[in-house]
C-alpha cells in the first residue's frame, strides 16, 4: 500500500495468484470488460505467443472516495507455469491482499495445493504469515465436467477462515463478487493497520458499495458478499 | 529478507517514478514530431514535468530570426520562452500564452495513470476568426516593416477547434507511444529482477552446497588421517605377531613338530599378507593427504619393466598364463620415484594376471609415444608442437575385461568391479586406486580401453621433461 497524504491518493496492490491455466489473466479481462471506462485504465498483459502470462497482468482501476481519497488499485496476476518461481515471488511482493484462484476439476486437485503453498512460502520469504494476509478463493471453471460439487465445496469452505467464490471468468460470472469479496477482506486489513477512517475519513463500505456499482453490480454489500460459497463466517 | 530482493516492480507500478524521458527515445521522438509538423503545418514541441525540451520545434518562424537581431526582439523573444515554459495546464485542459508575435501557444499536459509526466506546446499560430497583429502594434521600430509584415503572414491560422483537435490527436499518439514504452520498461525491469532474483536464489543454494562440500572433504580427511593412525597402529603389534612366529619357526626357542610348523607357518603367512594390505592403506591414505614423497631420480625404465616382469614370471607360470615383454630400444631415462613405478607395473601386471584365466596371455610393452596435450583440443595447433613426448607402458591382457561404465570407478579406493568375482580371486581393492595415484604424482595419465577380442589394456602415460 502507498499512501499520498498530500495529493491523497491511496494505492493499493491485489494480487490474484494460483496454479497455471486456472484463470487467473480471464478473471482480469473480465473485470476489466465489467468497470466503466471512467474507472478503468488499460489491461496491461506481458505475455508470450501462446497467451501464456510471462511476467504478469495488470489492471488498474481508480476509484474516488466521497471523501475526496483516491483510491487506485493495482489488480496483478502472477505467471502460474512452475519455472516463473521467481517472477511469482516478486509480483507477490507487497501485495495487500491475495485472490486464490483455484481450478474446480478434480484433477487439478494436486495443483491447487502445490500452487496455495507456493503462495505461502513465498510470503513467508518476505516475513509474512499467509493467516495475516487478506485471502478470498475461488473456484473457478464451474461450468467444466468433472469438477468438486457445490455441495462439498460448502462443506470444506465452512473449515476455512477464507471466503470462498465459485466462478466462470470466461463468462464473467463470480468475478465481480469474487473481487469485491477480496476488497472487502482488503479495506478491513488495511483500517485496522492504518485508521484511514480516523485520518481521511474514509468510508470503506459506502467506497466498496461505490466500486461494485461501477463494476456493474449495484446490490447491497452484504447481499454481494453473500454470494460466497461460505468460509470467513467468524470474521463477516 | 525481504529487503534483499530486488523492488522493481512496486517501484515502477506502484511509485510511479518513471519520467517521461525514461520511456520515450529522445533521439527518435523529433522524427515524430516533424511528421506531426508537416501533416498540420504547425510547430509541436514536447517538454518533460521538469521543462527539459525532449523534442524540439523543425524550424523557428521568421520573425523570431528578425528579433534575434536587435537586442529588444531578443529580450521580448526570452520572455515569451519563459512563460511557454513556466505554462503548467492541468490535466485535460488546454492552456494558452500569448506569443511576441501576438499569435498563441497551445499547451497541454502529458498524463500516465493520473500523473503529468510533460506537455506539449503547439505554436505559435493565430486564430482563424482573430485579426492578426499589424507590424506596428510590434513596436521593432529596428525592423523595416515589410519584413515584419512578410513574417508576420509566415505564422501558420488555424481555427480553435482545430487546435483542440491536433492537441488532442498529439496526445492520444503520445499516450500510446508512452504505454508501450513503459510496457517495454516494465518489462525489461521485470526481466532483469528475475534474473537477479533466480541468481540471488542459485547463490544461496550454491553457499549451502559449498559449505556440504567443505564438510565431506573434511570427513574424507579425517577419514584419511584415522585410516593412517590405525594403520600405523596395527603394524606395530603385527611385526611383532610376524616377528616371534618366525623365530617359533626357525625353532630358535626348539624344534617344532610337523603339525606346530604347518600351524606357525600358516600364521606367519597370513600375518605377511596383512602386513601388506596395512601397507597398501598406508599407502593410499599418505597419497591421499598428499604427505607421500617420492625420491626422484632417473630412472631405467626399461630395465625396470623387464626386472618386474621376471619378477613375476613364477606367478604367471603358476597360473598357466603367457607373461611377455617387449620394450623399445634406447629409451631415454624418466625421472621419477623408480620403486613407486615398480609398485605400479606390479600391481598393473599382478592384477591382469589375476584377472586372466589359464593359457591367457599378458603382455608388457614400453615405448615412446607422442601424446596431444590438453591444449590441442582448444586449437593452437598451428602455433607450435603441443604434442609432448610420453613414456607409455601397456600391460595388455586376454582376461575378463572391464565394462565401459566401471572403467573410472576401478580407480575408486575398495571399489571392485564384481563382489563375487573378488571373493574367488581375492585382493584388497586397493591396488589400482594407488596405482592412479602414483600415476598423478608423477604427472602422468592412466586409461583403461578393452583389448579385442576380450580383456583389458591398461595404458600408463609419464610426461618426459622436456631438454632444451
Amino acid at each position: 500500500m502507498q499512501l499520498d497524504f498530500a495529493t491523497k491518493q491511496l494505492t493499493i496492490k491485489l494480487v490474484y495468484y494460483g496454479p497455471a491455466l486456472s484463470g487467473k489473466t480471464t478473471n482480469l479481462q473480465a473485470l476489466h470488460q465489467a468497470a466503466d471506462a471512467q474507472s478503468k485504465g488499460r489491461l496491461m498483459t506481458l505475455d508470450t505467443k501462446d497467451d501464456r502470462t510471462l511476467f504478469f497482468d495488470l489492471l488498474p482501476l481508480t476509484f474516488e472516495d466521497r471523501s475526496g481519497l483516491s483510491v487506485r488499485i493495482k489488480v496483478f496476476t502472477v505467471p502460474g507455469q512452475v519455472i516463473h518461481a521467481s517472477t511469482r515471488r516478486l509480483v507477490v511482493q507487497g501485495a495487500d491482499g491475495v485472490a486464490f484462484i483455484a481450478d474446480s476439476r478434480l484433477a487439478e486437485t494436486d495443483h491447487n495445493t502445490e500452487s496455495f503453498l507456493d503462495l505461502q512460502k513465498n510470503l513467508k520469504g518476505q516475513g509474512i504469515e499467509l493467516e495475516k494476509m487478506p485471502l478470498v478463493i475461488q473456484f473457478n471453471k464451474r461450468d467444466l465436467p468433472n469438477v468438486r460439487s457445490d455441495a462439498e465445496i460448502r462443506e470444506m469452505a465452512k473449515m476455512g477462515r477464507e471466503p470462498v467464490y465459485l466462478g466462470v471468468a470466461t463468462r464473467g460470472l463470480g468475478v465481480v463478487p469474487c473481487f469485491i469479496g477480496l476488497l472487502h477482506q482488503t479495506w478491513r486489513g488495511l483500517e485496522a493497520a492504518h485508521d484511514l477512517k480516523g485520518k481521511f475519513g474514509f468510508d470503506g463500505s459506502s467506497f466498496i458499495k461505490d466500486v461494485a456499482t461501477k463494476l456493474g453490480d449495484p446490490r447491497e454489500i452484504s447481499d454481494i458478499l453473500g454470494d460466497s460459497a461460505g468460509g470467513g463466517a467468524s470474521h463477516g | 529478507m525481504g529487503e534483499s530482493l530486488p523492488k522493481g516492480l512496486n517501484e515502477l507500478v506502484l511509485e510511479q517514478q518513471f519520467a517521461l524521458e525514461d520511456v520515450l527515445d529522445r533521439r527518435a521522438l523529433p522524427e515524430f514530431t516533424r511528421s506531426v509538423e508537416a501533416l498540420f503545418g504547425v510547430s509541436v514541441r514536447i517538454l518533460t514535468s521538469a521543462g527539459t525540451i525532449l523534442a524540439d520545434a523543425g524550424e523557428l518562424p521568421s520573425l523570431y530570426r528578425l528579433y534575434q537581431k536587435s537586442k529588444s526582439g531578443r529580450l521580448r523573444l526570452n520572455q515569451t520562452i519563459s512563460r511557454v515554459l513556466a505554462a503548467r495546464p492541468e490535466l485535460g485542459r488546454i492552456t494558452t500564452v500569448p506569443c511576441v508575435s501576438g499569435a498563441t501557444y497551445f499547451i497541454s499536459a502529458i498524463a500516465h495513470d493520473g500523473h503529468i509526466l510533460g506537455r506539449i506546446v503547439v505554436g505559435p499560430l493565430f486564430v482563424a476568426d482573430e485579426p492578426s497583429t499589424s507590424p506596428q502594434e510590434l513596436d521593432v521600430p529596428e525592423i523595416l516593416e515589410p519584413e515584419l509584415l512578410e513574417a508576420l503572414e509566415a505564422i501558420p491560422r488555424r481555427s480553435a477547434a482545430d487546435c483542440e483537435n491536433i492537441l488532442q490527436h498529439l496526445g492520444h499518439t503520445l499516450d500510446v507511444l508512452l504505454y508501450s514504452g513503459f510496457k517495454a520498461h516494465l518489462a525489461s525491469s521485470m526481466h532483469l529482477s528475475s534474473v537477479r532474483e533466480s541468481f540471488r536464489e542459485l547463490s544461496e543454494k550454491n553457499a549451502k552446497l559449498q559449505l556440504a562440500y567443505d564438510r565431506l572433504r573434511e570427513l574424507d580427511r579425517l577419514k584419511s588421517n584415522f585410516l593412517a593412525t590405525v594403520s600405523h597402529e596395527l603394524r606395530t603389534p603385527l611385526t611383532s605377531i610376524i616377528g616371534y612366529s618366525e623365530m617359533l619357526k626357525e625353532g630358535i626357542p626348539g624344534e617344532l613338530n610337523e603339525e606346530q610348523a604347518e600351524f606357525v607357518t600358516t600364521i606367519h603367512q597370513k600375518g605377511e599378507q596383512l602386513l601388506e594390505l596395512i601397507q597398501s592403506l598406508l599407502d593410499l591414505s599418505k597419497l591421499e593427504s598428499g604427505t607421500m614423497s617420492l625420491k626422484k631420480k632417473d630412472v631405467d625404465c626399461g630395465a625396470l619393466a623387464r626386472d618386474v616382469a621376471l619378477t613375476l614370471t613364477p606367478t604367471a607360470r603358476k597360473k598357466q598364463v603367457e607373461l611377455t615383454t617387449e620394450v623399445e630400444a634406447n629409451l631415454p631415462a624418466f625421472f621419477g620415484d623408480g620403486e613407486r613405478l615398480r609398485q605400479v607395473l606390479l600391481n598393473l601386471i599382478e592384477n591382469a594376471i589375476k584377472f586372466t584365466a589359464r593359457d591367457g596371455k599378458v603382455h608388457l610393452m614400453v615405448r615412446l609415444a607422442k601424446e596431444a596435450s590438453d591444449q590441442a583440443e582448444g586449437g593452437g595447433v598451428v602455433l607450435g608442437t603441443l604434442r609432448r613426448t610420453v613414456l607409455e607402458f601397456m600391460v595388455v591382457d586376454t582376461g575378463i575385461g572391464i565394462p565401459d561404465e566401471q572403467r573410472e570407478r576401478v580407480f575408486d579406493a575398495f571399489y571392485q568391479v564384481d563382489n563375487s568375482a573378488t571373493r574367488e580371486i581375492g585382493g584388497s581393492g586397493l591396488g589400482l586406486s594407488i596405482v592412479k595415484r602414483l600415476v598423478d604424482a608423477h604427472d602422468g595419465q592412466i586409461y583403461i580401453e578393452p583389448n579385442q577380442p576380450t580383456g583389458t589394456r591398461f595404458i600408463v602415460r609419464l610426461p618426459l621433461r622436456r631438454t632444451s
